[in-house]
């Protein structure tokens, strides 16, 4: 305990931030005061699942034993017995991976995340991997939103099946969350994702992510993203994303399959700061982050940062119990 | 002492809260903050059953599915490292050849990296999870048209690896050179372009193969390698017969 509060101390002062990452330590603030001066949220994130539904096959491989949604499900749902307020996030390529795709075309996911109670998504590149008309075959299972703000899908079969925002209320609290999906071009065949128009992940940022929080008045602005962490060339990121915008304060990310050690603090177009968070891929990680907001003033601070591992050694528990 | 961290802890994440602007006088942080319990979920976390029981049926299905007979393989088809031809190798390229063709009948010759087939198949049925595991990847088919001079690259890539999966294009090895190769059976010209069905892993730029890097032309045909390899097994069973790979020195050592 001792040791963790001065690794928390140094990453404080190392970051100059408003946050403390604990990940390594694994601890969790219990923050759920419900009373009128505080509001608490807890988000809780996926990203690149991959169709993992099942934990990794004890194969000797890396990742054995790892993730499996049954597990992730009771994580979810003891974390929301503690906690009032808590969102379910994922962002994109929920599909392709395991024989469960290829079979069954995306329903199993979608039915197992729409149970776990995920409160919205955003598309991957793989989520186009069966088509446009494999994603509207698919798309009736989720009974959570998939947002969409830079794909214009006019001219296709999922017209009017996406948003390009939501806004969620808790305890009068206001969280707006967007997704923006990754160019296709090069990525996904031309004949899967026809009539697809793309539009420039920065200007559409800047225009809802402005809307949410000024006209809308939500305290949180969440993005979720499929453009990647970060790449060599000038290619639009998370991080380029978060440093040429101004009112987003979370960027949670994917595409990349980046194990973040901690989330990364940007300061944005605004002067203030953007975090941004990945959790790897395949549900080995559940991602999550505890915000408390104080009512008069409505300024957010993130107080801790976790990150799961949905390890092996639950698979002994549930063999022998 | 430990209190005395936690204290100094929250106090600077006041100070820290202050540095942003938000309004200090207002804002505090609860006492409950310093309770930074640690969460084990690893001694905790059991599988919710209600989830297995939801994709249990789905689970079952797959399996069958996976333990499906498409057809069979008269010898084992095997991938030894030290031979620059392998059954293996000449089933999966011209299966790849076969289905190519289908699309685009002027396709002249097939290449694979034997890196990328990750198990051996048994004399016997063969499953559609064989084929899986044979090929997890989610490759699909390219096209590419490539000049006589890019064919010579690719060749000597073959040449200097010992030999890869290809089919109707031959060659001798000599050192790390690639000799007398030939396409149909007909010597290469420098002067033409062939059509070369591979898989866009390796024409992205996978396995740092070589000679794919400047196609005249690329068409991705959509189809899975993976099922390519279900559809050649199914319609060989479908017309009464095993898979009986032969090797027939497309690639050979000159010494």
């Amino acid at each position: 305990m001792e040791e963790s509060l001065i690794i928390n101390r140094r990453n404080f002062l190392k970051q100059a931030g408003v946050f403390a990452a604990v990940s390594a330590m694994g601890g969790i603030p219990s923050m759920a005061l419900a009373n009128d001066e505080h509001v608490s949220l807890t988000i809780l994130h996926t990203n690149d699942v991959h169709s993992r539904i099942e934990p990794f096959p004890m194969d000797g491989s890396h990742n054995q034993g790892l993730g499996g949604v049954a597990r992730r499900a009771t994580l979810v749902e003891r974390i929301r017995s503690e906690q009032r307020n808590v969102l379910l996030l994922d962002a994109g390529d929920m599909v392709q991976g395991t024989p469960y795709f290829n079979l069954f075309g995306g329903k199993v996911e979608l039915e197992l995340m729409s149970k776990m109670g995920y409160d919205a998504g955003t598309f991957g590149n793989h989520e186009f991997d069966n088509g446009l008309e494999g994603l509207a075959a698919m798309l009736p299972y989720a009974n959570f939103p998939f947002l969409t703000a830079n794909y214009d899908f006019s001219d296709t079969i999922i017209n009017g099946q996406t948003r390009d925002y939501i806004i969620f209320k808790k305890q009068g609290l206001r969280i707006g969350v967007f997704g923006l999906g990754i160019r296709l071009a090069g990525l996904v065949d031309p004949t899967r994702c026809r009539g697809v128009r793309y539009l420039d992940p920065i200007i559409v940022a800047n225009e809802i992510a402005g809307r949410l929080k000024n006209d809308h008045k939500c305290s949180l602005v969440i993005c979720l993203s499929h453009l990647g962490y970060q790449y060599r060339d000038n290619k639009v990121s998370d991080r380029v994303l978060a440093a040429n915008t101004r009112f987003i304060d979370l960027i949670i990310g994917g595409h990349t399959h980046t194990f973040m050690p901690e989330p990364e603090l940007i300061r944005n177009l605004n002067g203030r700061t953007t975090v941004i968070n990945q959790v790897g891929f395949a549900g080995i990680n559940l991602g999550r982050l505890d915000y408390e907001f104080e009512r008069k003033s409505g300024k957010a601070s993130l107080v801790t940062a976790g990150r799961y591992e949905i390890s092996v050694r639950e698979r002994s528990l549930i063999k022998h119990g | 002492m430990k209190y005395y961290k936690i204290r100094s802890y929250l106090t600077l994440l006041a100070a820290t809260i202050c540095l942003i602007g938000a309004s200090c006088s207002k804002y505090f942080v609860p006492r409950g903050q310093a309770a930074y319990t640690r969460l084990q979920i690893d001694s905790t976390i059991i599988a919710d059953s209600s989830y297995v029981a939801f994709y249990m049926p789905y689970k079952q299905q797959l399996e069958a599915e996976m333990d499906r007979v498409v057809g069979r393989a008269a010898i084992d088809l095997t991938k030894p490292n030290d031979t620059p031809e392998t059954l293996l190798g000449n089933f999966f390229a011209d299966a790849l050849l076969a289905e190519a063709r289908k699309q685009d009948p002027e396709a002249a010759f097939s290449f694979g990296t034997k890196g990328g087939l990750r198990i051996e198949l048994q004399q016997g049925p063969i499953t559609i999870g064989n084929l899986f595991e044979l090929m997890p990847f989610e490759n699909e088919i390219v096209i590419l048209e490539l000049t006589g001079e890019s064919v010579q690259d690719l060749a000597r890539f073959i040449a200097t690896t010992g030999g890869q999966p290809v089919s109707s294009i031959s060659m001798e090895i000599s050192g790390s050179k690639a000799t007398n190769i030939r396409i149909g059976g007909e010597p290469l010209d420098p002067n033409r372009t062939y059509k070369l069905v591979t898989y866009d892993y390796l024409a992205n730029g996978g396995d740092n193969s070589r000679g794919l890097d400047n196609p005249v032309s690329r068409m991705n045909l959509g189809i899975k390698v993976r099922e390519a390899l279900i559809d050649y097994v199914r319609e060989h069973a479908q017309a009464g017969k095993d898979i009986n790979t032969q090797l027939d020195g497309r690639i050979t050592h000159n010494k």
